[in-house]
């Protein structure tokens, strides 16, 4: 009981105690902010891929695509662990935008509104018609043109534009493709080599993900197959876009699909076009995304890393807080020793010291951290005014307001690493007082 | 009268740089139950490491001590504790009061020490009643919540007594109690003593003032680490 009253006593009255819990809540502060700042970007980045992507992906990066996926789809679609299947044509383009003379390459994806929007969550992109997907490349002034629906940030109008929707239906762009061969030769050799379309914008998409964003369109898939020189006898197309029922596992979904599509490939070997099947992979979102997903997760572990730093940084302070205050100590370790105590109720004593001092920094850091999260869109709307300074700066970060919901696990396993630290950084200066010998400390000439 | 304490031919040194001070070289040394023994010596002759040695805050590098016929170097270091908190009362030269507690938690502080949690909460009471009385007896009723920095020279030795009392030890070791007091004091400090011996409480007392000395009961002088006239 002694240890917990001296503990405490200690605490309260030794100043120090109040520099050791100022460096350890100013730990957790920095902490709580930036974890849960990044770990709602990582969030948020990692679930906007999951909408643009489904479940899982049956393609190939070719750009002359496979064949035989008709017959596929077929069999998808009879597997009770599939919910959606959705084809994608995948190309790249040279964009005009109407009235101008100049060219930009961009990526088209050609797709069926409906199946595309089941498969994955499209049609949330929408900024019109999320509630009509089917209507998307339907132009309402006249039904004879071909809508097309560009990310948000190919469309270089001001966001206070697209509240008029008579006005975005204004922009148009002349698209050519390269159609190709199924050996991926120019389809139309000899004539134009290039196929274009006019394409009048009905609608904007936004993912969320800036590269997306900023380089695709979206347009008929019947339309892209034509542009493409996918269309030919034997059909082709990029990818299949999968959704599992909500029951069904990623890893157990993606299994079946591997070995459907391993099965079925094998059934088609004797095709004209089965060597177009060898290029096409089965992956699951994450695989797929993978090259926008690995530099945020990197970002990530490089950041749980710097906050191992942060750690060891708290340790040391705080082993250097109490290798000063048990040096001032001395004498009690002495008296303590002379009527009983043991080595281990020293280190306990000085342990309970260090968790009070883990315990106060970790509910102040908490508090500030979470005052300072629920304010933190209006401090950066204040810095941005008043300095043009931005705390995550959007052309990286894919965010509209910094994220700011508090993971109360996350707050306690920071709360219980603070202590973990504390009692860490302790230990080496308990552990040394315990090893005083009482006769030495209380010598008259050692006082 | 029975033999309370034995110490035979103890040894101790201590580095002091690259050099072996030899601070006891055979000391022996018996007291009796009930006995006020008073060991007197010059600065430096060893009588607070025998002190030491005696009541278990330091080992021999040689040599035995028996404590009621049971041999201190054969008992485990976590039995050693338990026989300081229960066996032993130190007072030391300059008091030894933890600053942060008051003068009742200073005298109740070996009944803490020496129980736990729960413990502590059984007997809380009792030893709460004890160090109370203590101070009654010491005439410091009315510092009991005061904090050593409070009280004076003398106040802070009578609570060290209440403290190295609180557990009732069988042994009651005193380091030149009076050594930090004015002889006013000293005296007063004394005369405690000398009221708890008569009380049948067993004081081994060390000094280099032979007045001092004098109020023991025996008088053992250690001269370069050995004991004369034990």
């Amino acid at each position: 009981m002694y240890k917990i009253t001296l503990a405490l006593k200690y605490f309260l009255k030794r100043k120090i105690s109040y520099f050791a819990v100022l460096a350890v809540t100013l730990c957790v502060f920095i902490v709580v902010i930036v974890m849960t700042v990044m770990n709602g970007i990582v969030g948020d980045f990692k679930q906007n891929n999951y909408k643009v992507t489904g479940d899982c992906v049956v393609g190939t990066s070719s750009l002359v695509g496979f064949a035989y996926y008709e017959d596929f789809i077929k069999i998808l679609e009879q597997q009770k662990e599939i919910a959606f299947v959705a084809p994608v044509i995948k190309s790249f383009a040279l964009i005009r935008p109407k009235g101008t003379n100049t060219d930009e390459a961009l990526e088209i994806l050609g797709i069926d509104p409906n199946s595309y929007s089941e498969a994955t969550e499209f049609g949330n992109t929408l900024f019109y018609n999320r509630s009509s997907v089917s209507d998307i490349f339907k132009v309402r002034s006249d039904p004879n043109l071909v809508g097309c629906v560009p990310g948000h940030s190919v469309l270089k109008i001001s966001q206070t534009g697209y509240s008029d929707r008579t006005r975005i239906s204004r922009y148009a762009y002349s698209i050519s493709c390269f159609p190709l061969t199924a050996k991926g030769a120019p389809a139309d050799a000899g004539t134009s080599m290039v196929r274009t379309k006019t394409f009048y914008v009905n609608d904007i998409s936004r993912s969320g993900l800036p590269r997306i964003d900023g380089s695709i369109i979206y347009l008929p898939f019947d339309q892209v197959q034509k542009l493409c020189g996918m269309d030919g006898p034997t059909k082709r197309i990029s990818r299949i876009h999968i959704k599992f029922q909500p029951e069904v596992k990623l890893r157990k979904g993606c299994e079946i699909v591997r070995s459907l599509w391993e099965e079925y490939s094998l059934q088609k070997q004797t095709e004209t076009q089965a060597f177009l099947l060898g290029t096409v992979t089965v992956q699951n979102w994450k695989e797929f995304r993978r090259d926008s997903i690995a530099p945020m997760e990197n970002e990530e572990a490089e950041l749980i890393v710097m906050f191992g730093f942060v750690g060891l940084t708290t340790v040391f302070i705080v082993l250097v807080v109490f290798y000063m205050i048990i040096s001032h100590k001395s004498k009690d370790i002495g008296i303590l020793k002379s009527v009983g105590a043991s080595k281990k109720d020293m280190i306990e004593l000085f342990s309970i010291f260090a968790f009070f001092v883990g315990l106060l920094s970790s509910v102040i850091g908490l508090f500030a951290g979470w005052l300072f999260l629920l304010n933190i869109n209006r401090i950066e709307d204040w810095l941005y005014k008043k300095y043009e300074f931005q705390l995550w700066d959007r052309a990286i970060y894919a965010i509209g307001d910094i994220p700011n919901r508090v993971n109360f696990t996350i707050l306690l396993i920071i709360a219980a690493a603070a202590i973990l630290a504390c009692l860490v950084g302790a230990f080496f200066p308990s552990w040394q007082a315990a090893r005083k010998h009482p006769a030495e400390i209380l010598q008259v000439n050692q006082l | 009268m029975e033999v309370l304490l034995k110490a035979e031919d103890l040894y101790k040194s201590y580095k002091m740089g690259p050099t072996k001070v030899k601070v006891l070289k055979g000391a022996n040394l018996t007291v009796k139950k009930g006995e006020f023994a008073a060991i007197i010596g010059a600065s430096g002759s060893g009588k607070s490491t025998l002190l030491h040695i005696l009541g278990a805050l330091d080992r021999p590098d040689k040599g035995i001590v028996k404590f009621n016929g049971q041999d201190l170097n054969r008992i485990p270091a976590r039995d050693l504790n338990k026989f300081r908190n229960k066996k032993v009362g130190f007072v030391f030269q300059f008091y030894h009061l933890l600053d942060e507690l008051n003068v009742l938690e200073n005298v109740y502080l070996p009944v803490m020490a020496g129980t736990s949690i729960p413990g502590w909460f059984l007997c809380r009471k009792w030893a709460k009643n004890r160090a109370k009385e203590l101070l009654e007896q010491l005439g410091l009723s009315e510092r009991a919540k005061h904090k050593p920095y409070q009280l004076s020279g003398g106040e802070r030795q009578r609570v060290a007594i209440g403290r190295a009392l609180m557990n009732e030890p069988v042994l009651l070791l005193a380091d030149e109690p009076t050594g930090n007091l004015d002889s006013a004091t000293g005296n007063s400090i004394l005369e405690v003593l000398e009221s708890l011996n008569k009380a049948g409480q067993t004081i081994v007392m060390v000094t280099h003032d032979e007045r001092i000395a004098k109020r023991a009961g025996r008088i053992v002088k250690i001269i370069d680490g050995e004991i004369k006239g034990a």
